[in-house]
C-alpha cells in the first residue's frame, strides 16, 4: 500500500511540473495563436539563470525572481523582435520557433558548455510517513504550482485584463474597434507565458539537473497537456496535467515502463480526434490569428 | 533504421567512385571526428574531439611523425552530429568526400556507427569507434581483406568483457561497504539501442556472479523524473540498484533514489569519481561507479592523473564521463604508430600494421586488436563509502562470455 501511495505522490509531482509548463503553452498558443516550440528553451534559460545566480552566491528565492524577470524580458524582446511579424502567419512563427530552439541551445553551450547544471536542493528535508517518503522540495513545487494556477485563473477569468483578452480571442477586429489594444495584449500574454517558463525552469533545476537540451521533452509534454485540456483553458491544463502525471507515474510503476512517454501522446492523439477542442474546451489556437 | 542504412549504403556507392583517402600534399594528414557535441548524448560525445584533439596536439608538439621519409603533422576536422543519425551520415559523407580524411573517429552511438561504417568502409577509410555494439557486425568474414568492415576497429572491449569485469568489480567493492554479500539487484536502463544492448550483457554478467535480478526497468531516454521507476525498484527490496547508462541520466536519478531510499546501495555506470567530487555529491549508502575505461578523479592507473591533467588543461569540459575520451585518445597514437610501422598511408597496409602492433597507451601498456578488430583491456570500478572516501580497482575481463 505504501508503494501505491508513493506512486500517487510521484504522479502529483510529475503533474505539477508539466502543468506549470502547460499553462505557459496554453496561454501563448491558445490566446495569441503563436506556436512557440522554443518554450522549452525558455524553461531551460530560466534554469540556467537560476544556476548562474545560485553559483554566484545568491539565495534560491532571489534566483527564482531573477529567472522570472530574465525570461520575461527575453520573451518581450523576442515577441517584439520576431513573433509579432508572424502573427498573421502562424506557420511562419512555428518555423521561427524551431530555429530559435537551436539558436538558444547553442548560445548556452557556447557560454556555459553542454554539461549538466545543478544547484544544491533549496529544501532538503524528507518526511517519512508510514513507509511513504515525501521530499519537501517536491511539496514546494506543488504548492507554487497551485498558487500560479490560481493567480493565472483569476487573472484570465475575473480581471479586466482577462476579459479584454478573451474578447480579443473571440473576435480580434471587433475587440480592436472597442478600443482594446490587441497587439499590446498579445505581447503581455507572451511575456507572462515566458515569465512562467522562467519560473518553471527555476523549479525544475531545484528538482533535477538540467542541460541545454532539457527543453525538448518538456515542451512536448506541455503541448500535449495544453491540447488535451483545451487551448487557453487553464482549468483544462491543470486537469490534463494531473491525468498525464498519474498516467505516467502508474505506467512507469506498474506497466511497460519504457512506454511511459508514449502513453501521454497516445492520449493526446485520441483526445484530438474525439474532441478537437480538448477535454474541457478551448480556443482554436492559431486559427484565431488568421 | 533499414531505410537509414540503405540511404547510407547508396551514398557510399556514390562516394566510392571518387573518394580516396586524402594524401597529404602539404604534409598535413586530416583525421575526422563525428560526435554528439550537442543533443542528448553530449556528455559522452564531447569527450571524443577533446581526446582526439589532445592526441593530435601531443603528436604535433613532438614534431609530427615520419612516413616515407617525410614528416607529417595531424589536423583534426570535427563535426557535431547533434545526436541525430541523419546529421552523422551527412557529416561522414562530407569528411570522406570533401575533406578527404585519412581516418574517422566516432561515434559513440550504436546505430550511428553502423550507418557511418556503410560510408567509411567502401571508401577504405580507417574507422575507430569506442562502441562495444560493433560486435554485432565485426566477425571473421566481415573484417577479412575485401570484407565489408575490413577498415573498422572497435576501441572498447567486447561487451561480455566490460560487463563481466564491471559486475565483478561492483559486487566486490560494495560487499565490504555494505557489511554483507549483496544478493538481489535491480537494473534501471535507458530504453534505446545502446541501453538495450548493454543491459542484456550486464544482466547475464550479474546472473553469472550469482545475483537474483527480478526486474530490468527501462526508462524513456530524456527522462528527468525517475521517481516512479525508482519506487517500482524499491518495491522489490533490492540490495543494489544498477543505473546502467547514461551518465547524465544516472546523475539525475541518484538524488531521487536517495530521497526515496530505494535501495541499500547503488551502482552508477559511466560516472567518473572526478565529477562526484567536483559536484560534492554524497550518499548515506555505498555508491559504486565505473569508468570507461579508467577513472578521472581517483584512479588506480598510474598514468591516469597525468592524462586527465593534460586533457583538462587543453580546455576539455569537466564532464560526467570524461574517461570516454580515452577510447579515442590512445587510438590516434596507435594509428600514427601503425602508419609509421607500415611506412605508408595505404589503408590495407595500415590495417595489417594495426593488427600486429602492441601499443603502449594510457589505458594499458599492451593495447592490441584481436583478429576481429576488437581490443581487450581492464575496466576500472570505484566505490564511495558513506562519508565520502573513494577507493578504486582495475577489474580484469572474464575470458569467456557467460553460458546462459
Amino acid at each position: 500500500m505504501d508503494i501505491f501511495i508513493q506512486q500517487i505522490l510521484n504522479g502529483l509531482s510529475i503533474a505539477s511540473v508539466i502543468t506549470l509548463i502547460a499553462i505557459g503553452v496554453t496561454l501563448i498558443f491558445g490566446l495569441t495563436g503563436i506556436i512557440n516550440f522554443a518554450h522549452g528553451e525558455f524553461l531551460m534559460i530560466g534554469g540556467i539563470v537560476t544556476w548562474l545566480a545560485v553559483s554566484a552566491g545568491l539565495g534560491f528565492p532571489i534566483a527564482v525572481v531573477l529567472a522570472i524577470l530574465a525570461v520575461g524580458l527575453m520573451g518581450y524582446i523576442l515577441e517584439r523582435g520576431l513573433f509579432r511579424f508572424t502573427l498573421e502567419r502562424p506557420t511562419n512563427g512555428f518555423i521561427v520557433s524551431l530555429g530559435l530552439i537551436v539558436v538558444l541551445q547553442h548560445v548556452v553551450v557556447l557560454f556555459w558548455n553542454p554539461n549538466q547544471k545543478s544547484i544544491p536542493r533549496p529544501l532538503t528535508t524528507v518526511w517519512e510517513v508510514g513507509g511513504v517518503r515525501i521530499a519537501s522540495v517536491r511539496v514546494m513545487v506543488i504548492l507554487i504550482t497551485i498558487a500560479v494556477v490560481a493567480l493565472s485563473f483569476r487573472m484570465i477569468t475575473a480581471s479586466r485584463y482577462g476579459r479584454a483578452l478573451r474578447a480579443s480571442v473571440e473576435d480580434r477586429d471587433t475587440a480592436a474597434l472597442m478600443g482594446i489594444p490587441v497587439r499590446r495584449y498579445i505581447t503581455g500574454v507572451f511575456v507572462l507565458g515566458s515569465a512562467l517558463a522562467g519560473l518553471g525552469g527555476a523549479l525544475l533545476i531545484a528538482l533535477f539537473p538540467i542541460t541545454p537540451f532539457t527543453g525538448g521533452t518538456m515542451v512536448m509534454k506541455g503541448f500535449a497537456v495544453a491540447l488535451i485540456g483545451g487551448l487557453g483553458n487553464i482549468y483544462g491544463a491543470v486537469a490534463a496535467g494531473l491525468i498525464l502525471g498519474i498516467v505516467e507515474g502508474f505506467s512507469a510503476g506498474y506497466g511497460f515502463s519504457q512506454w511511459t512517454d508514449a502513453y501521454s501522446f497516445v492520449l493526446m492523439i485520441l483526445v484530438l480526434i474525439v474532441r478537437p477542442h480538448g477535454l474541457f474546451g478551448g480556443t482554436s489556437g492559431p486559427r484565431m490569428a488568421s | 533504421m533499414k531505410t537509414v542504412l540503405k540511404l547510407a549504403a547508396s551514398a557510399a556507392l556514390c562516394l566510392g567512385a571518387f573518394a580516396h583517402p586524402a594524401f597529404a600534399e602539404d604534409n598535413i594528414v586530416k583525421i575526422g571526428v563525428v560526435a554528439a557535441e550537442s543533443g542528448s548524448f553530449v556528455s559522452a560525445g564531447h569527450t571524443l574531439p577533446a581526446g582526439v584533439g589532445l592526441a593530435v596536439k601531443q603528436i604535433n608538439d613532438a614534431g609530427g611523425f615520419k612516413v616515407g621519409g617525410k614528416t607529417y603533422k595531424l589536423e583534426m576536422v570535427k563535426r557535431d552530429d547533434r545526436t541525430d543519425i541523419a546529421t552523422a551520415i551527412a557529416a561522414t559523407q562530407e569528411l570522406v568526400r570533401d575533406v578527404k580524411v585519412q581516418a574517422i573517429f566516432g561515434s559513440e552511438t550504436h546505430d550511428f556507427t553502423l550507418a557511418m561504417a556503410k560510408i567509411t568502409q567502401p571508401a577504405k577509410i580507417i574507422h575507430f569507434a569506442g562502441n562495444s555494439t560493433l560486435a554485432k557486425i565485426l566477425n571473421p568474414d566481415s573484417v577479412k581483406p575485401g570484407g565489408e568492415d575490413h577498415y573498422l576497429f572497435q576501441s572498447e572491449p567486447q561487451e561480455f568483457q566490460r560487463s563481466g569485469s564491471t559486475a565483478r568489480g561492483v559486487l566486490s567493492l560494495l560487499e565490504p561497504l555494505l557489511g554483507f554479500k549483496p544478493k538481489k539487484s535491480v537494473m534501471i536502463v535507458g530504453n534505446d539501442a545502446t541501453g538495450q544492448f548493454l543491459s542484456s550483457y550486464y544482466y547475464k554478467a550479474l546472473k553469472a556472479e550469482g545475483q537474483d535480478v527480478p526486474d530490468i526497468i527501462f526508462y524513456p531516454p530524456d527522462t528527468t523524473d525517475f521517481s516512479p521507476f525508482l519506487t517500482r525498484a524499491k518495491s522489490l527490496n533490492p540490495d543494489i540498484i544498477h543505473f546502467w547508462y547514461n551518465g547524465d541520466s544516472t546523475l539525475t536519478a541518484l538524488p531521487q533514489a536517495l530521497e526515496l531510499g530505494a535501495a541499500k546501495s547503488y551502482f552508477l555506470f559511466g560516472v567518473d569519481p572526478g565529477i562526484w567530487k567536483e559536484k560534492q555529491l554524497s550518499a548515506d549508502v555505498p555508491v559504486a561507479m565505473s569508468c570507461v575505461p579508467v577513472c578521472w578523479g581517483e584512479s588506480s592507473n598510474p598514468k591516469a592523473k597525468a592524462y586527465f591533467d593534460a586533457y583538462f588543461a587543453a580546455g576539455a569540459p569537466h564532464g560526467v564521463t570524461s574517461s570516454v575520451s580515452l577510447l579515442y585518445h590512445d587510438y590516434v597514437h596507435f594509428l600514427v604508430e601503425a602508419w609509421q610501422k607500415a611506412d605508408s598511408f595505404d589503408p590495407d597496409k595500415t590495417v595489417e600494421a594495426l593488427l600486429n602492433l602492441h601499443h603502449q597507451g594510457v589505458v594499458s601498456d599492451d593495447l592490441t586488436f584481436n583478429p576481429t578488430h576488437q581490443v581487450t583491456h581492464a575496466t576500472e570500478v570505484c566505490a564511495a563509502a558513506p562519508g565520502g572516501a573513494i577507493s578504486c580497482a582495475m577489474q580484469q575481463p572474464p575470458a569467456e562470455a557467460p553460458k546462459s
